[in-house]
């Protein structure tokens, strides 16, 4: 034990008197067990909202665009806002599973799963915004550069649209690869602990053979530390790249450099607050709290609260280079944010964003569980307005007044985010109960260092060892 | 023995999907938005007329813009005092050999000879006789526009296929021609 230096300082990431065979029975047993009636509860509104989003989407692409609320000046709006809200949403989960892992945050380990296949889930909402808001959605494969017979007529690579297409699906694929490799012990896991055939079946080829031996734990680390170091600079440029769709344009209020690092900013923080919101549910109603303790809230909570400065940070800096530029297109643009007919939005963003995060700086307020849950809804609902005002504020008072228009969406632009809220909640239910939600192959691993029984067993051992030196 | 299965299939699959389409028939199409003309398209058929035909006849008595009627009326009387009293609009600049060439060539030849001999290449065959020799004819270029644009005896009018400025410089030259013989 002597050979084992841990800092005192670190308070145990696994509570309680747990052992490597009590990881597997917790994370197992919500597979293992049978929903309850609150599961089949929520799992059927999300359901019927899903259901609701998919009738939604067959009236738009059956009747036309026209039955949103976009009309001629304000192209773009709930589309590109739930698109951008989605899409920001999921880049937690690489952030958790990829950057964390490089700088080897411990703490991640009990949450990385949940995250990635919020990512997941996240993603493929907002994979459905550019199909759907397209006018003719069943042409949507001439995006790619496919040869063909109109004389091999290929796309325009310049079109950050475009790079869109190629930064989610990338980011769709990458994360799902990544989060399924991680999956394979914790699916051999379950395969081995099946006592149906058909779990047994099923398990089997999710986990692909996983034996666990030296050779593949040694590749399944450097596959995972390579595919962290490839998600860590896809997870930037795919928001930076949705960015892009904005910052190239011409439009007052969209032309602008900072929206890059701010993008990804605001997407870390609206994604840890949707981690938050989930996990907070889930440790309750899965009894992971010995896993998902209130420190792994507290680190999030700081990150939320870093991320929310940053993008504060990112307002003030574009008010002022409005206020400097000297261009009263981008100074106006401003000021119709902050006194036009979207005020509402526009206050509404900055409490939610701005002050909300703020509060974290207290320890009483970020290390309790109700004002997180809270605080983390409400900085969704912030970052929601954030895109919302970025998009329509910015369109619908611009270059020219007789241009100048509103923007009211109809029930199927609310029907169509709606149903991607249902199928989100639908696809993260199923997977709660059938996927293990915590990777215990990597909690096992920092059993010895970070659970608080061998935490106590160290500090034991330690003061025991120092008081022979003394005898000596 | 399993990759050939695979390959079987692939085949096979790619046989049913692509082999569903009957030469005789115009092919299937893929989500036609704008293959179907909205506006009324030339010669196309349409139930918004009477006869079915797109193209409609304009009212008697009209003239369009750059186009001056013909005063000639289609009788012997007519063609008579259009030989004694019509005369070439073309001034001598206008006129144009190579284009009355090809436009003879074209439409003319094939019945009257390259040379206007009479012998072209319908005579020769045989498929129909009496196609005159134009030296055998007293024809001036006001007789020869009043033929082309009526027709005579065997002959149909040629006024929809040539413009009125077309006909005079066919006019010139079949003088050409019957000078040459």
């Amino acid at each position: 034990m002597s050979s084992h230096y841990e800092a005192p300082i670190r308070k145990p990431l696994i509570i309680g008197d747990k052992n490597y065979h009590d990881v597997t029975v917790d994370v197992a047993r919500p597979v293992e067990g049978r929903a309850n009636k609150q599961w089949w509860i929520a799992f059927s509104i999300a359901t019927a909202a899903f259901l609701w989003g998919v009738a939604c989407v067959a009236y738009t692409v059956g009747t036309g665009i026209g039955t949103w609320g976009s009309n001629k000046t304000v192209g773009w709006a709930w589309d590109i806002t739930n698109f951008v809200w989605w899409v920001g949403i999921g880049h937690a989960g690489t952030l958790i599973s990829a950057v964390l892992l490089l700088f080897r945050q411990k703490w991640r380990m009990a949450i990385n799963r949940s995250a990635e296949a919020m990512t997941i889930f996240s993603v493929i909402q907002a994979a459905m915004f550019p199909v759907f808001h397209m006018g003719r959605p069943w042409l949507a494969y001439w995006v790619m550069p496919i040869p063909n017979q109109f004389g091999s007529l290929w796309v325009n690579f310049n079109s950050p649209l475009l790079w869109d297409v190629f930064a989610i699906s990338t980011y769709l694929s990458v994360s799902l690869v990544f989060w399924w490799t991680g999956l394979l012990p914790d699916f051999a896991m379950l395969r081995d602990r099946a006592i149906t055939p058909f779990t047994k079946r099923v398990y089997s080829i999710l986990s692909f053979g996983w034996s666990g031996r030296a050779k593949d734990w040694q590749r399944f680390e450097e596959v995972s530390l390579v595919l962290a170091g490839l998600a860590t600079p896809l997870v930037l440029s795919v928001h930076t790249i949705v960015s892009f769709d904005f910052a190239t344009s011409v439009i007052p209020g969209w032309h602008t450099t900072i929206l890059p690092p701010y993008f990804v900013a605001g997407a870390i923080f609206s994604g840890f607050a949707m981690v938050n919101t989930l996990l907070i549910i889930m440790r309750k109603v899965s009894n992971l709290e010995a896993y998902i303790t209130v420190q792994h809230i507290e680190l999030m909570n700081i990150v939320v609260m870093i991320t929310g400065s940053i993008v504060g940070v990112a307002y003030i800096t574009e008010l002022f280079v409005a206020w400097y530029s000297g261009v009263e297109y981008e100074q106006y643009a401003f000021l119709n944010r902050a006194t036009g007919p979207y005020w509402w939005s526009y206050w509404l963003m900055m409490t939610c964003n701005v002050i909300s995060p703020q509060v974290m700086w207290f320890k009483k307020i970020r290390t309790s569980i109700t004002v997180s849950f809270i605080i983390s809804i409400v900085v969704n609902v912030g970052m929601w307005f954030e895109r919302f005002v970025i998009i329509v504020t910015s369109l619908h008072r611009d270059y020219l007044p007789s241009s100048w228009t509103m923007f009211q969406p109809t029930f199927v632009d609310a029907g169509f985010y709606i149903g991607t809220i249902g199928f989100f909640f639908v696809l993260f239910l199923l997977y709660s109960r059938s996927f293990p939600v915590i990777a215990q192959a990597e909690v096992k691993s920092i059993m010895k260092t970070s659970s608080e029984k061998y935490k106590k067993l160290h500090e034991a051992h330690d003061n025991h060892s120092h008081s022979e030196n003394n005898h000596h | 023995m399993k990759a050939l299965y695979k390959i079987a299939f692939v085949v096979s699959a790619s046989a049913a999907l692509t082999s569903c389409f009957n030469k005789s028939e115009p092919n299937y199409q893929y989500m036609p938005n704008m293959y179907e003309s909205v506006g009324y398209e030339t010669y196309s058929e349409s139930g918004a007329f009477k006869n079915g035909k797109e193209g409609q006849l304009p009212a008697a008595g009209s003239i369009p813009r750059g186009f001056t009627p013909y005063e000639y009326p289609n009788t012997e009387e007519g063609y008579n005092a259009a030989k004694a009293g019509l005369v070439s609009p073309l001034a001598a600049a206008e006129v144009d050999e190579a284009k009355g060439k090809e436009l003879f060539t074209i439409y003319c030849a094939i019945c009257h000879g390259d040379k206007g001999d009479g012998k072209g290449n319908l005579a020769k065959r045989e498929k129909f006789a009496g196609v005159p020799n134009y030296k055998d004819r007293d024809i001036n270029e006001g007789s020869v526009f009043h033929v082309e644009t009526y027709g005579r005896n065997m002959m149909g009018s040629h006024a929809n296929q040539l413009s009125q400025k077309e006909r005079w410089q066919v006019a010139h030259y079949v003088m050409k021609l019957k000078s040459e013989l």
